[in-house]
């Protein structure tokens, strides 16, 4: 079996074979996508139309602009030949045994003796699809379960059938884990495997018990979603989301598969979502569902039309779900009287009980029921980690006594292995009821790559990384043992204060002194929402202006210490690096980010532009992009992502933005990034690494520069596009962007273009306008259009 | 009248098929769609070609493809004697028509015998504004500010200050896509269309050889069939947020090139040519740089007065459709008679290469004048940074 995964197809081109087939391109893969022959004119029209389709559709399944060319679109009647070069094929058409049958016979003489074939069924039995399968192929043939949508989902089941080698699996973790960053979990051939049994589980039991509580259901909602550590689009917004078909489809396969299942009575869609999909209404695709008029509406099933959505989840419960004691809040749920604690009480309670009684049937061990609800449905802890937390003897108590009172949904007796174990998880593993033994992580050597490995409440090590340096509240600096640096901020949201900025110029000192090179990476995203605000309005508001001014000159100091720094310096980016943050990652040296980060100098959206450094250092980039050319179309791109606050849809838009550079790398599995930054620096450094000179000048495009942009902002102004004081802040990010009030192509220092952006700075901060933005972002999070 | 030596007759106007932007002429250079028509304008008569007294090309972004005074080059291309000069002019969109009225004037003076007028543009090729923006500091110091802005934040502020509603925007670019579409359908164009052959080589798909196609081009690019007001008003403005103007009532940029061959009396008799027209006079204005599509509002009656003529002997205008907001607040405010306003479309349907448009436009107005049997015509356009033009012409 080759080791490569070089090609891959994917054979039909419907929402998820087109999405996954994108996910490929992100990642730099070659891919051919399938589809039927169209019947009129280019025989490859299907696949194409539907290359075509996802520029739209939202979320982008594409990580830039650009990226459909990578796919190759084809049809079963002229590409059949281009198979034999592919490693890895994935199948996505329709559900039907028949028409999975015809097309594994027509590709399978085409199918390389190496290459490995996947369905990504979510309804039909793996073992079931095998048999008909020819028997050459059956021990590389294997079910690969995306969730949608493929790009941003990270789960992915994977499900072996009987026959299935396994170096098969050998093969795809590294490529699934590494290229494509994706979590794999293995599961078995059971209907919906292990994410959509238990979610959807979990989904029927919220609803059974909502529905006999009377709670309102944008009150669930608002229950299921945060407070519970889940996506905040709770249940039925959920629903709406995902489509109520789709939904109802799922249900049904647990319907049609479990009928012997002592929980089959409920495997049913309720009847007034039937009902919905029944008359087309399918949730946001068809702009109404269970929310209508944009979720200010929302059904209820007791009248059986649309109410205002204005209940609310009542403080009291809300309270006794914020302990830190989970087996205190679950017992506090448990005696309250009050509806809703009852329901979030018997929702989790009946999930519970399933999930232990489930557990063997369904999956190899505890950890990959939890990483699948992680990992596909957003939840911050899983089913069994929520268990571990309340005490496993305390929930077993609970699900006994209440089976006695006869209140659970299935009246099934727990197995006998509860009894057995006093923890889910522990530090050797998690629990295999099958194996009767706690169940290592997967030995693939690919998570070597990756500093710090998801795992489970109760295995997870408190052991701080590394050894530290030194370590004060706002950052830590530390290293593995071996001559690279690593600087990681404490912060929340991971901002800049006084302390990161100090942080940050005493372990830049640090790593010239004794290290080989420094490393910026924290141990979960964002990389940083950038400088704190609430400590610049604290000066502000006291009067003092002066400190304002100050902290801008430090954390200029700071960012330019990265920059010149006597040893190489590389980010590592996840996540969100906005403003302040975004100008740590510009003077790193190199900036390694994972594909799903977020990168924007956005600082024109609260009436300020990027003055720790970044404006100076996008003018900088565009002398180093023009090669000695005209500066403008390069201070243009620049002056319309400051101006205009864009943040990149990705580390490759990042790139097109000019917010990266075309050094820099983008990686798939953020888990990785460590191990990457690592590696860069070390490779700069042994090649000799010396900064760029802090007194080399910096062409400029001077007074027409600036005028040259200034027109394309008056036109926007004179469109209505943006305000009087967008206006202003465009004036003065042109004024940096072109070096001042000078002639083109003149020289100057950094000294100067840093002196332009704190002069900007601090008389922005000083508007009226400005300060309402500030005080208005901080408060709800959002931008103020003034 | 004006004080006149001579007058200055049209024997020719022909035009390539106009070229939505990236369409039919996205690998056709502007310099051999300017020899395409010189060559055609005197194909009927090669032995004039050489006593050509000047060429005079108007283009409006005269730089890199159409940059190096392409009038020259598009005449030694076209296979012109070398002693056939050429010079290339601009005034932004009236640079084909102020060709023609530089041409005529010539003659009129009693310099030349033989002049022809040209205009070529690939928007496709030189983007608008040119390959390098640069404003001067200035036009933000010295209250000039309007200079700075696009044409259509400037047809937005005509339709507010005359009053042009998009329903009434829409519906004029309705019309003007149906009456293209009804000229193309009845040949109309025809006579002063020559079918250009476009040959471009492409690597082939297996990647290993060339592969060159060619094809015939006959027809103009831009009318779309279905550009109904109702399809219109679902398009989204684009220069002003709650504002008026959208792509589908604005100019379509394109690629194009027209000639004009002008004699005096004495090279008619010489060369035994039948004039299809008479120059009579041309006039050109400025107005507010921030409103620049009402300048034919005020060239208009300056060069009906010129000519000692009234509005309603005009049989044929055509009124360059820059926007279709200024197109109607010229038509209001002069009280302009609209069916003999662009009869066979404008430019919204028909397309506007900036400098090429006016020979374009002339071709079609002769061309129009001869077929439906009418007097006077009369071309004219409104110029970015605020100016108008008008010529009138009469056919015989």
């Amino acid at each position: 079996m080759k080791r490569n995964i070089r090609k891959v197809a994917v054979l039909g081109a419907g929402v998820m074979g087109a999405q996954i087939a994108a996910h490929l391109a992100n990642s730099n893969v070659d891919t051919v996508l399938f589809d039927l022959p169209a019947k009129e004119g280019d025989k490859s029209g299907i696949a194409k139309g539907a290359i075509a389709k996802m520029a739209k559709l939202k979320p982008a399944p594409f990580a830039t602009s650009g990226l459909a060319s990578r796919i190759k679109p084809a049809n079963y009647d002229e590409h059949l030949e281009e198979l034999r070069s592919c490693d890895l094929l994935i199948e996505a058409i329709s559900e039907r045994m028949d028409w999975k049958k015809d097309l594994y016979d027509k590709i399978e003489p085409y199918v390389a003796d190496h290459a490995i074939l996947a369905t990504n069924t979510s309804g039909l039995g793996i073992n079931e699809l095998a048999t008909v399968l020819n028997e050459r192929l059956r021990e590389r043939f294997l079910c690969l379960h995306f969730f949608n949508p493929p790009r941003y989902m990270h789960l992915v089941e994977v499900i072996p059938c009987n026959q299935t080698k396994p170096e098969v699996l050998e093969v795809l973790e590294p490529f699934f884990v590494s290229t494509l960053g994706k979590g794999l979990v293995v599961g078995k051939d059971t209907p919906n495997f292990i994410g959509n049994r238990i979610g959807i589980f979990s989904l029927l039991a919220t609803m059974h018990h909502a529905d006999e509580l009377g709670i309102p259901l944008e009150v669930v909602d608002q229950i299921t979603g945060k407070p519970l550590g889940r996506p905040k689009s709770g249940t039925y917004r959920t629903m709406d989301v995902v489509g109520l078909d789709t939904m109802k489809h799922a249900i049904n396969t647990m319907d049609v598969n479990l009928k012997d299942d002592p929980w089959s009575q409920y495997y049913q869609t309720p009847a007034y979502i039937a009902n919905m999909v029944e008359q087309g209404v399918l949730g946001q695709k068809t702009g109404k569902g269970i929310y209508a008029e944009k979720g200010k509406l929302v059904f209820s099933p007791a009248t059986g039309d649309y109410v205002a959505a204005d209940n609310k989840f009542d403080k009291d419960i809300a309270a006794m779900l914020s302990g830190p004691n989970w087996a205190e809040n679950f017992l506090a749920l448990k005696q309250s009287d009050h509806p809703q604690a009852q329901f979030i009480y018997r929702s989790l309670r009946d999930l519970f009980h399933y999930c232990l009684v489930t557990l063997e049937e369904i999956a190899n061990c505890a950890r990959d029921v939890d990483l699948a609800i992680r990992w596909g449905f957003g939840w911050a802890m899983g089913p069994f980690e929520i268990i571990q937390a309340t005490g496993v003897r305390n929930v077993v108590n609970m699900l006994n006594e209440e089976r006695t009172a006869g209140n659970l949904m299935a009246d099934v007796e727990l197995p006998a292995w509860v009894n057995d174990i006093d923890d889910i998880h522990n530090a050797e593993g998690s629990y295999s009821p099958s194996e009767t033994a706690y169940i290592p992580l997967s030995s693939s050597p690919v998570y070597g790559r990756q500093a710090l490995r998801e795992n489970v409440v109760g295995s997870i090590s408190n052991k701080p990384l590394g050894e530290t340096v030194f370590e004060t509240d706002a950052i830590r600096m530390w290293h593995q043992g071996d001559d690279v640096g690593i600087l990681s901020f404490k912060t929340k949201m991971h901002t800049i204060g006084m302390g990161v900025i100090e942080g940050i110029l005493q372990a830049t000192e640090e790593a010239e002194n004794n290290f080989s090179s420094l490393v910026v990476w924290h141990p979960s995203a964002p990389f940083s929402f950038g400088a704190d605000l609430k400590e610049a309005m604290g000066f502000h508001q006291a009067g003092e202006f002066d400190k304002i001014g100050l902290m801008i000159s430090q954390f200029q100091q700071a960012t330019m210490a990265l920059k010149h720094c006597y040893v190489p310096t590389v980010a590592a980016v996840q996540g969100m690096a906005l403003g302040g943050g975004c100008e740590v990652q510009m003077h790193c040296d190199v900036t390694v980010a994972a594909q799903e980060s977020y990168i924007g100098l956005v600082e024109a959206g609260i009436g300020l532009l990027p003055a720790a450094s970044g404006s100076k250092e996008m003018a900088t980039r565009a002398v180093g992009l023009a090669k000695g050319g005209d500066l403008m179309p390069h201070i243009q791109r620049a002056f319309q992502a400051l101006a205009m606050a864009k943040v990149s849809a990705s580390g490759l838009d990042a790139i097109k933005l000019g917010l990266m550079t075309d050094q820099d790398v983008v990686i798939g599995n953020a888990h990785e990034l460590l191990h990457v930054a690592k590696a860069q620096a070390k490779a700069l450094a042994a090649a000799g690494y010396r900064p760029v000179s802090r007194s080399q000048k910096v062409k400029v495009a001077g007074k027409p520069g600036k005028a040259t942009l200034m027109m394309m902002a008056v036109n926007m102004l004179e469109g209505n596009f943006i305000s009087e004081h967008d206006y202003l802040v465009a004036d003065r990010i042109a004024t940096v962007l072109t070096g001042g009030d000078v002639e083109e192509g003149s020289y100057v220092t950094n000294e100067w273009l840093l002196k332009l952006e704190v002069d900007a700075f601090v008389e922005l901060l000083q508007t009226e306008k400005t300060q309402a933005r500030i005080a208005h972002t901080l408060t709800t999070g959002k931008p103020l259009r003034n | 009248m004006t004080n006149q030596i001579q007058d200055a007759y049209i024997v020719k106007a022909v035009r390539t098929p106009v070229a939505k932007y990236k369409g039919a002429f996205k690998h056709v250079r502007p310099d051999d769609m300017l020899a395409h028509v010189l060559k055609g304008v005197v194909a009927d008569h090669p032995e004039i070609a050489n006593d050509v007294e000047d060429v005079v090309v108007g283009c409006a972004m005269p730089e890199a493809e159409q940059g190096m005074n392409v009038a020259r080059i598009g005449v030694l291309l076209a296979g012109f004697p070398d002693n056939v000069p050429a010079v290339t002019i601009n005034r932004f969109c009236s640079s084909g028509s102020q060709a023609v009225a530089m041409a005529a004037d010539k003659i009129r003076l009693g310099e030349a015998d033989v002049m022809i007028a040209a205009g070529t543009e690939s928007m496709t090729m030189v983007p608008m504004m040119g390959n390098k923006i640069s404003l001067n500091p200035n036009v933000f110091a010295d209250d000039n500010v309007a200079i700075a802005y696009g044409m259509g934040i400037t047809a937005e502020k005509v339709a507010e200050r005359w009053n042009i509603n998009r329903e009434d925007q829409d519906a004029f670019a309705a019309e003007s896509h149906n009456r293209a579409i009804t000229a193309t359908q009845n040949s109309w164009f025809t006579d002063e269309i020559l079918p250009y052959e476009i040959v471009t080589s492409h690597p082939s798909a297996d990647g290993l050889g060339v592969e060159t196609k060619s094809r015939t081009m006959t027809d103009d690019e831009g009318p779309r069939p279905g550009s109904t007001p109702e399809v219109l008003a679902k398009l989204r403005t684009v220069f002003k947020a709650r504002g008026s103007v959208t792509a589908g009532n604005s100019s379509q940029m394109s690629d194009g090139a027209g000639a004009v061959l002008l004699v005096s009396e004495a090279a008619l008799k010489k060369y035994n040519l039948e004039p299809i027209g008479r120059f009579v006079t041309s006039a050109v204005a400025g107005v507010e740089p921030e409103v620049m599509g009402i300048g034919p509002k005020e060239a208009i009656p300056m060069c009906l007065k010129r000519a000692g003529m009234t509005q309603d002997q005009l049989d044929w205008i055509e009124l360059n459709e820059a926007f279709a907001a200024q197109a109607l607040a010229v038509c209001n405010e002069l009280d302009l008679d609209k069916s003999k306003v662009n009869p066979n479309g404008g430019a919204i349907a028909l397309g506007h290469p900036l400098g090429a448009t006016g020979a374009i436009r002339t071709a079609t107005l002769m061309n129009g004048l001869k077929r439906t049997g009418g007097k006077y015509g009369m071309v004219t356009m409104c110029i970015g940074t605020g100016m108008g033009f008008a010529m009138i012409v009469e056919a015989i």
